[in-house]
């Protein structure tokens, strides 16, 4: 079972693929699946991302947000911070966060769980991420790849 | 003793980013209903021209995606059409195995309505994560179960969501022993989960509603209809897919753009129960054995059964999925060839929330003319809004808004994922005059 686990979350349309475009790019800084790390692309799980929480040290999550901020801007989340919405881009209700609050309630979460948001805009079926996307998904790949790389060595 | 009767007007104008969006508008004035209506906005509808011009080893791929969560029922209804126009005679192994497929997606999409959708509503609960506090055991039972689905979806159609597996004529490709063996293993381990769950769902208190009403469901010879058989009703039909139409039209009503399917110009319920009230007896036995002690009672005529009905197909489909891979010998070929061939076709199977048939009209080089999908979703719509009409006068309509609210939403989630989902997004606006 793989120590660490990071999870791009996305669906196909425009801004939305933030999540996948983040793990292409760490895929690219060198960062792929072994022994230790597990890297995947996950299309809008549901309560299927719960099974992916479990038995893992450290769990990576990177996902579209929509908070009328600035396109790009990336954001981290602690679990006490973990940001509400109404109405997201999920499948059948059950999005991002509502899976991580039923992993909480049933005891699911790793030890340490990082929340990486990535500011969208219009999100539009069929088109290409923004350029400030694309730029934003490449930085915070980079952080994640340093962070990782002090983690396992330490 | 108030005399003086409120009006009410709950609008529910938002049911939104899934495969049946759709809205309710209810009305009370004087202790009368005066207004009530479903509004479903339901995509299949574009699908359908979207198919035209495709190649038939375009369209499993392509109906799959009319729903996130049911992929293998339109996959499963379109090469059944497609196979009985070109002649195609399925080896008994992809025959099998289109059945245990299909068993996958009933299990998955069944323990997610139960547990995530529709539970919480008897529990208090506004969510599946408030239901988690209070009943955590059976919510990661729920969960496994669902997993559990979703990994057979995955042995045959490499993905749950979205499944590129199956084909004209069989399968792509035929999942490994070794696979086979893990997963049967797990299916063994999940029966008694699949009991409790059943004495769980029997046990949770519904409300006491009794409602006349049609049951529409395939019905076969000697299974459990799922992916083959007659399309039969509580009043006796028992006809072929060839001819729906004959029997059952669909209609456009002002206020919505889904259309409204009718059986002899009455409304009528497919799903759940009404597979369970016209087929509960090609249950297995040990299923029936449950069942009998659970308490229900065949036919039912009170929806809110439906959850319960929903546990027994999800033991159901483990034992058959189960039974179809104890001997499972890899093929060899997981397909057999096709020759296309001009003509009209059609297609019947039982989606987890209700009866799927597809038409479709071909050319002879094997592309489509035009198709026609009929969804559970909109056949049930019709009968949903009766259930509320009549459910409503049941329950009494001078209980708080938000009770009454409550109690629309719990009928709506009776039927069909989509709706159930959608509705926990519910706005709603009341007006007293």
């Amino acid at each position: 079972m793989s120590r660490v686990r990071i999870l791009g979350i996305g669906s196909p349309s425009g801004d939305d693929q933030a999540g996948w475009l983040t793990v292409d790019a760490l895929r690219d800084a060198g960062v792929s699946d072994n022994d230790q790390v597990f890297i995947e692309k996950l299309d809008r799980p549901g309560a299927n991302l719960i099974a992916l929480l479990e038995n893992a040290a450290w769990v990576i999550v990177v996902d579209a947000t929509h908070s009328n901020s600035q396109i790009g801007r990336v954001q981290r989340f602690g679990q006490e911070d973990w940001p509400d919405y109404q109405q997201g881009l999920s499948s059948h209700g059950l999005g991002v966060i509502d899976a991580l609050k039923l992993a909480c309630e049933l005891g699911c979460l790793p030890a340490k769980l990082d929340l990486y948001g990535i500011e969208i805009g219009e999100v539009v079926p069929g088109e290409v991420p923004g350029r400030c996307i694309q730029a934003a998904t490449r930085q915070l790949a980079y952080l994640i790849a340093n962070d990782l790389q002090q983690t396992l060595a330490a | 003793m108030n005399e003086q009767k409120r009006t009410v007007a709950i609008h529910v104008p938002v049911l939104t980013r899934v495969e049946g969006e759709g809205a309710l508008d209810l009305r009370i004035e004087n202790g009368e209903i005066t207004e009530l209506r479903l509004r479903i906005f339901e995509p299949p509808r574009y699908f359908e021209k979207f198919l035209e011009g495709h190649s038939y080893t375009e369209v499993p791929d392509m109906v799959a995606r009319i729903c996130g969560i049911c992929p293998v029922a339109y996959q499963a209804t379109a090469v059944q059409a497609l196979e009985k126009l070109f002649g195609v005679e399925l080896d008994p192994w992809a025959q099998a195995m289109r059945r245990v497929f299909y068993c996958g997606e009933w299990i998955q999409s069944h323990s997610l309505h139960i547990h995530l959708l529709a539970a919480p509503d008897y529990f208090g609960c506004n969510s599946a994560i408030e239901l988690a506090r209070i009943a955590p055991d059976e919510v990661r039972r729920g969960l496994r179960i669902q997993a559990l689905g979703n990994e057979l979806m995955e042995l045959f159609g490499a993905r749950s969501v979205h499944p590129v597996g199956i084909r004209v004529g069989g399968f792509h490709g035929a999942p490994a022993q070794s696979k086979v063996n893990a997963t049967r293993d797990k299916l063994r381990a999940a029966l008694p989960e699949a009991e409790a769950l059943i004495r769980w769902a029997a046990g949770i208190r519904v409300p006491q509603d009794d409602q006349s009403f049609i049951s529409v469901a395939m019905r076969h010879t000697s299974d459990y209809a799922i992916e083959r058989g007659q399309i039969v009703t509580s009043d006796g039909l028992n006809i072929g897919s060839a001819d729906f139409d004959a029997h059952f039209a669909e209609h456009h009503e002002p206020f919505s753009t889904a259309l409204f399917s009718t059986y002899h110009q009455q409304s009528y319920l497919v799903g759940p129960l009404a597979r369970l009230n016209l087929n509960h007896d090609h249950l297995p036995e040990h299923v029936k054995a449950l069942l009998a002690e659970s308490g229900l009672s065949l036919p039912s005529r009170n929806l809110f059964h439906s959850m319960l009905a929903r546990s027994v197909e999800v033991l159901l489909a483990l034992h058959e999925a189960l039974r179809l891979l104890e001997d499972y010998r890899l093929p060899d070929s997981p397909y057999v060839d096709v020759t296309p061939r001009a003509g009209v076709t059609t297609g019947c199977t039982e989606a987890p929330r209700g009866m799927l048939w597809h038409r479709y009209e071909m050319d002879d080089k094997g592309y489509v003319v035009n198709a026609r999908i009929v969804p559970p979703t909109s056949q049930n719509q019709g009968r949903i809004e009766e259930d509320l009409r009549m459910s409503l006068m049941n329950f009494g309509l001078d209980h708080p808004d938000d009770a009454l609210r409550l109690h629309c939403e719990k009928v709506i989630r009776n039927y069909d994922p989509c709706i159930s989902c959608a509705t926990h997004f519910l706005r709603m606006n009341v007006e007293r005059g």
